[in-house]
């Protein structure tokens, strides 16, 4: 079938308002499909809120009680002065001391500088654990003074003791009657732990 | 949209508008040259309009004829022929298919060949439409619209002749299971409805005897239906002389009736049964006609240019359906999600109500947590030498010939013994991630240092008995090799030596 020109003139207005009349179903359709799946983009959304929500409230009774026990561990540590920046002025009073208190013949020790052990993701800070490596040299008059001076160090708190090896041999030396001889020598790597909350309360 | 239709009689002319279920005399023209000057005026106000002409005339003539079955433009071919072999002028002739019949040789389609007389009188006001740019929806005549009249009254299946009283005469059309096959136009002088309703029987008996000439009607067997559209409240008087008899079984309709039938509500006073045929061509107009494709392209344009937006309005209309449907659902959704979000609310807040009571914490709860959680893995991953010295210390109370050199304590991984040299094959080490262990290098006092056996088996108890208390052996270097790989040696009778033999154990514990 052939159309004239003037045919096809009157063809053209008829078919342009079809073409816009589809054209504007097809968009309207669109727009709807799309409002549909932000909508239930939406409920899904709301929907895993609403689960997380329900979940936490449903355990809160096991949080309350989790919170008050890891409280008194917490409020523990910071007596301890564990958690908070390093104190090595009393981390040397307390070697010193102990020196003195226990009268231990030689005494050396060296801590090297503070290295980040591990950052734990909290909310709103990270919970940083840091470490710094003391090692220390003893000269021994009996084994049981190695572990008093372990005993006392953990006990003059500032940091968490954590020994990675302890040595101790026979030094060999005799004994003069004149001066006390140490007989044994002993050495230990201790890690001096602290914890620096990021997400504390100022 | 109105549609106009020019009812041709063969004395006067008349235009009606058809809107609806309302049937509107626009005007009426003479049949002559005068009318034909009138109608173009008429036209001049109707420039484009929608018209039909419905042709009640006499002179219109029928012919069956059997062209053999063809389907397309073959088809067309043959018709065309034919109607050019019946007509001299085949301006208005059409060919009705009254279906197949199958011959002794081939398969055939009857046909039912139909135009007019004369066709010149149509010629000038066809002109006049054409002049006037009106589309031309087609050119009927009254019993090609009849079959549609008597579907409407009921009479969809065997034969029937339908009888009306129209403007131009007494029309009598025949039908066979919905189809044309003869009609005839009779006039009729202004006559009383007694006097109408004998002519109507005596018309009606002479034509069914001209049918059953014809052999359109078998000469033996049921009477004829003929259904008669009596003029409105004249039923009981037709009633009454149109009696069924053995040839023409009447039925009277009236007009009123025929009227609701086909859903025509109104029509102008002085109307006939036309009106009916009239109203039909315009709301179902059959697709049998007599115009040419040519003169009713204006329309066939219209036509197209309404499906066009049609078409559009219709996709417009599911794609609204759909975006409606659509639209409903995230209505519904949001609704849901609102909900949802305000008991995701509640819980919060009913949370946050509870916690608030919870005790008051220098850091959040989660900072709590994890430097708590984190701290206590830590310190369940150290140990204090203590216990290990201790555990040293008492067996080597049960073995006094035994004297340490050295002890070494450390904590780390369970691995593979440290020496290559190792003596005595490590068992199995602690599994998990930390370990203890305790390094004792000594010698053996008290026992002669060329008895490799009892040396031997000294040590070999001295670390059975350290790898007792949750310990395991990992190592033990004894001071003489005895095994196949390594190499023995001594000096049988020789100076005795004062280095006492010395031996390494190692111990590990894992951590709990």
């Amino acid at each position: 079938m052939t159309f004239t020109p003037e045919e096809l003139r009157k063809l053209i207005l008829p078919l342009f308002a079809a073409l816009l009349l589809i054209g504007a179903g097809i968009f309207l359709l669109s727009s709807a499909r799309e409002a549909r799946a932000r909508a239930q983009a939406e409920v899904l959304a709301a929907q895993g809120e609403r689960k997380q929500n329900a979940d936490r409230l449903a355990r809160i009774a096991e949080e309350e009680r989790d919170v008050t026990e890891k409280l008194d561990v917490y409020k523990q540590l910071k007596r301890l002065n564990i958690l908070g920046e390093e104190r090595r002025l009393e981390w040397a009073d307390a070697v010193a001391r102990i020196r003195n208190q226990r009268e231990l013949l030689d005494l050396t020790y060296r801590v090297d500088r503070q290295k980040l052990l591990k950052s734990v993701p909290g909310k709103p800070g990270t919970v940083d654990f840091f470490a710094s490596t003391m090692n220390v040299q003893l000269d021994l008059l009996h084994e049981e003074d190695l572990l008093r001076f372990l005993r006392d160090l953990r006990d003059s708190g500032n940091a968490y003791y954590a020994v990675k090896s302890c040595s101790m041999r026979r030094t060999g030396q005799a004994a003069t009657g004149v001066t006390i001889t140490p007989r044994l020598r002993a050495g230990c790597e201790i890690d001096l732990v602290t914890v620096v909350d990021h997400g504390a309360k100022r | 949209m109105a549609r106009y239709l020019l009812y041709f009689t063969a004395e006067d002319h008349y235009v009606y508008a058809s809107s609806g279920a309302r049937l509107q005399l626009e005007a009426q023209f003479p049949g002559d040259d005068a009318g034909v000057v009138q109608f173009r005026d008429y036209l001049r106000r109707r420039k484009g309009a929608l018209f039909g002409v419905v042709a009640d005339l006499a002179g219109e003539d029928f012919q069956e004829e059997q062209i053999p079955l063809l389907r397309g433009s073959d088809r067309e071919a043959v018709v065309q022929r034919r109607l050019a072999q019946r007509y001299r002028d085949t301006r208005l002739a059409a060919a009705l298919s009254l279906g197949q019949v199958t011959t002794a040789q081939r398969k055939n389609e009857r046909l039912l060949l139909a135009s007019f007389t004369s066709t010149q009188q149509f010629v000038p006001w066809l002109d006049a439409l054409e002049e006037a740019g009106a589309r031309l929806a087609g050119v009927y005549s009254v019993p090609l619209l009849a079959p549609a009249l008597a579907a409407s009254l009921g009479v969809h299946r065997g034969r029937a002749l339908l009888v009306t009283v129209n403007r131009a005469g007494l029309r009598q059309s025949f039908v066979e299971d919905g189809r044309l096959r003869f009609a005839r136009l009779e006039r009729t002088a202004d006559m009383q409805p007694p006097a109408l309703a004998a002519f109507i029987r005596s018309e009606t008996l002479r034509l069914v005897q001209y049918l059953v000439s014809l052999r359109a009607l078998p000469r033996e067997g049921a009477s004829l239906p003929v259904m008669v559209i009596a003029p409105r409240g004249e039923r009981a008087v037709f009633e009454q002389t149109l009696v069924p008899d053995g040839r023409a079984a009447f039925r009277t309709v009236d007009a009123a009736e025929a009227f609701a039938a086909v859903r025509l509500r109104q029509a102008p006073e002085g109307t006939a049964a036309e009106a009916l045929y009239l109203h039909l061509a315009a709301r179902k107009p059959p697709k049998a006609q007599f115009a040419s494709s040519g003169e009713r392209r204006r329309y066939f344009i219209w036509q197209l240019q309404r499906a066009l937006v049609t078409a559009g309005a219709l996709g417009f209309a599911a794609c609204t359906l759909f975006a409606a449907t659509r639209a409903y659902e995230a209505h519904d959704f949001r609704t849901r999600a609102s909900e949802l979000a305000r008991e995701a609310r509640d819980s919060a807040e009913r949370y946050q109500r509870i916690t608030a009571s919870f005790p008051v914490t220098e850091t959040t709860t989660e900072n709590l947590r994890v430097a708590v959680l984190e701290f206590r893995r830590l310190a369940e991953a150290s140990a204090q030498p203590d216990p290990a010295f201790i555990h040293a210390s008492r067996v080597l109370e049960r073995f006094p010939q035994v004297e340490l050199d050295a002890i070494q304590w450390s904590l780390g991984r369970p691995g593979e013994p440290r020496s290559a040299e190792a003596r005595t094959p490590a068992s199995s080490v602690p599994r998990s991630e930390q370990a203890v262990q305790i390094e004792l290098s000594g010698q053996v006092n008290a026992t002669q240092r060329n008895d490799y056996r009892a040396i031997t088996a000294q040590v070999q108890a001295f670390a059975t008995a350290l790898a007792t208390n949750g310990y395991q052996l990992v190592r033990t270097q004894l001071p003489f090799d005895v095994t196949s790989e390594g190499t023995l040696t001594g000096d049988i009778g020789g100076r005795d030596s004062s280095e006492a033999p010395r031996f390494t154990i190692i111990v590990a514990r894992s951590l709990p």
